[in-house]
């Protein structure tokens, strides 16, 4: 993917997304 | 690049502007309160990217596109926790600290040490010299930085450069206080935001795109496109440079540094104090981070693209100076535009820099005037007073730190930024998440654990540089100790009355919902 590994494409993406939802949840359930 | 006289006008009427904010921020200044805390009543967006425009410094644009060119993909963490450090600080910190520092009229963090953790004056005394310490250090880096920046793109002398930007930051911090810092943050992380997401998609298209770039990384070194380097150098036999730090142990002390360490740095977390109403605290920590990890993704992957440019020979990073690599992004951004635009990224950096360079200056301040002279010089200084000694300790800060970084010492110049940040680590973040969610913290263990962190970060921090490099952050150990240090004490001492501990909200809940 873009001329990466798949590991790395995918974490580098995975781990701020998986941030975002968490931080989503917490506006959500405020 | 060569001085011309629209380059200088462009940055004039930025200082202008800025201190036009200044001037106007000062007719706001009528209390202590407002000096320090812009009187707490910034509006969500003003507060949102003052938390980030704090974080974001120098190191920001040229240290992690620079960080970029020299290790690639590995070190690709460090833009996720650093934005992270923003919703850390609003969330975990900031929603209850500021809910009880409204109730009780908290102006710093020391307030509410003082509070929590029943001391008048052991907490207060050594958590304010502390946070003046690591401020100052953190300055002096600043300063650097932005006289590099200014020294670089018009050709004046490094000296001219350092006096013009510590003149012009402390003018406005002096008049207007957090009015002035959050206004003036607010224009330059706008600044910020626009001119990257113009500048690194372009600098990134004219270096072949994304995926080209990764082949080429990958060409260098083939552990360039992986999500950590195997091993960490010295010690192990191996192909790898100095370069291949970023090992997962690393990552992993890197983490709680950046995440945990900037979200309790004193220029950060006193902004908590700042936001008008609580229900920022809901959508903050993902605006905030939001659009912080895009900004960060974009320098980083510029950095990877002035790799390429430089590998093909496009452009040529300068010699004769420490720290060639942190000048890719600059150079990338001459390469994709032509030279009256590349002015606005001047511009740009130097938002990013003084961006921070004010609020440290403000949070010497603010500890010195208000920790240090209300309750150890003069407890019955009248307020106006208060409000003097911290505009007159802003220009003495900016006074000491202009004479430390007048002899430019980029050598232990990185040592001692990093030292800045493992401090905050190692002091702040214990003793502020066990007082805020624990309720068996007790006075005794957040002494130790302050007290300890420091010792054991200064003295790793000591070790790594002068005798054994070390495979982690050497924050990682004074860390550790300062856990270790307030549970095992306070479970040792007797428990925190009642009374305190339910005036102070400790508990294990970030907000009660009502």
């Amino acid at each position: 993917m873009f001329g990466l590994p798949f590991d790395t494409f995918f974490l580098v993406i995975a781990t701020p997304v998986l941030i975002i939802l968490v931080l989503l949840f917490w506006a959500l359930r405020w | 690049m060569d001085f011309n006289i629209e380059m200088a006008a462009i940055v004039a009427v930025y200082f202008l502007g800025l201190l036009a904010v200044g001037a106007w921020a000062s007719k706001r200044v009528k209390t202590s309160e407002d000096y320090f805390l812009a009187g707490r009543n910034l509006g969500f967006w003003v507060f949102t990217i003052l938390i980030v425009a704090s974080i974001c410094s120098g190191m920001t644009i040229l240290g992690t596109s620079g960080l970029g060119y020299v290790t690639g993909w590995p070190t690709i963490w460090e833009q996720v926790f650093v934005p992270l450090s923003a919703a850390v600080c609003i969330l975990l910190f900031g929603t209850k600290l500021h809910a009880i520092g409204s109730q009780r009229g908290y102006l710093t963090v020391q307030d509410y040490f003082s509070d929590r953790f029943y001391s008048k004056n052991g907490i207060r005394g050594l958590s304010a010299i502390t946070g003046i310490l690591v401020s100052l250090i953190y300055m002096v880096g600043q300063f650097v930085a932005i006289s590099m920046v200014l020294s670089w793109l018009f050709g004046i002398s490094y000296h001219s450069a350092l006096l013009i930007s510590a003149l012009i930051v402390s003018a406005y911090v002096i008049m207007g206080g957090l009015y002035a810092v959050a206004w003036s943050n607010l224009i330059q992380g706008l600044l910020l935001i626009a001119g990257v997401l113009i500048v690194a998609p372009m600098v990134i298209s004219s270096a072949g795109g994304l995926s080209y770039i990764n082949e080429v990384l990958a060409g260098i070194d083939p552990n360039f496109v992986q999500p950590w380097f195997p091993s960490w150098y010295p010690g192990e036999a191996g192909p790898y440079a100095g370069y291949a730090f970023a090992t997962p142990l690393f990552l992993v002390s890197f983490f709680f540094l950046l995440s945990f360490g900037l979200a309790s740095a004193p220029h950060v977390i006193n902004n908590v104090f700042a936001a008008r109403e609580v229900r920022y605290f809901k959508w903050a920590p993902l605006a905030a981070f939001s659009i912080y990890v895009v900004i960060m993704y974009l320098i980083k992957i510029t950095g990877f693209a002035g790799r390429v440019l430089t590998t093909e020979g496009e452009i040529v990073l300068p010699s004769g100076v420490s720290n060639p690599s942190d000048y890719v992004f600059i150079l990338g951004a001459e390469h994709a535009f032509p030279s009256i635009i590349s002015v606005f990224i001047g511009v740009i950096i130097l938002a990013a820099v003084m961006s921070t360079t004010d609020r440290l200056m403000l949070t010497i301040g603010t500890y010195f005037g208000w920790d240090v002279y209300k309750r150890f010089l003069r407890p019955d200084a009248p307020d106006r007073m208060v409000t003097l000694v911290s505009r007159m300790t802003v220009a003495a800060a900016a006074a000491l730190t202009l004479l430390l970084a007048w002899k430019n010492p980029p050598a232990l110049l990185a040592w001692l930024i990093w030292m800045g940040i493992g401090l905050m680590l190692a002091c702040y973040v214990a003793p502020l998440l066990a007082g805020l969610y624990w309720r068996r913290a007790t006075r005794e263990g957040a002494i130790f654990s302050m007290v300890l962190g420091l010792l054991a970060a200064g003295f790793a921090g000591y070790w790594h540089q002068f005798v054994q490099p070390l495979p982690v952050h050497f924050s990682l150990f004074g860390f550790v100790l300062s856990i270790v240090a307030i549970v095992v004490v306070s479970l040792a001492t007797s428990k925190p009355s009642e009374k305190v501990l339910d005036e102070t909200m400790t508990g294990f809940y970030i907000r009660k919902r009502r």
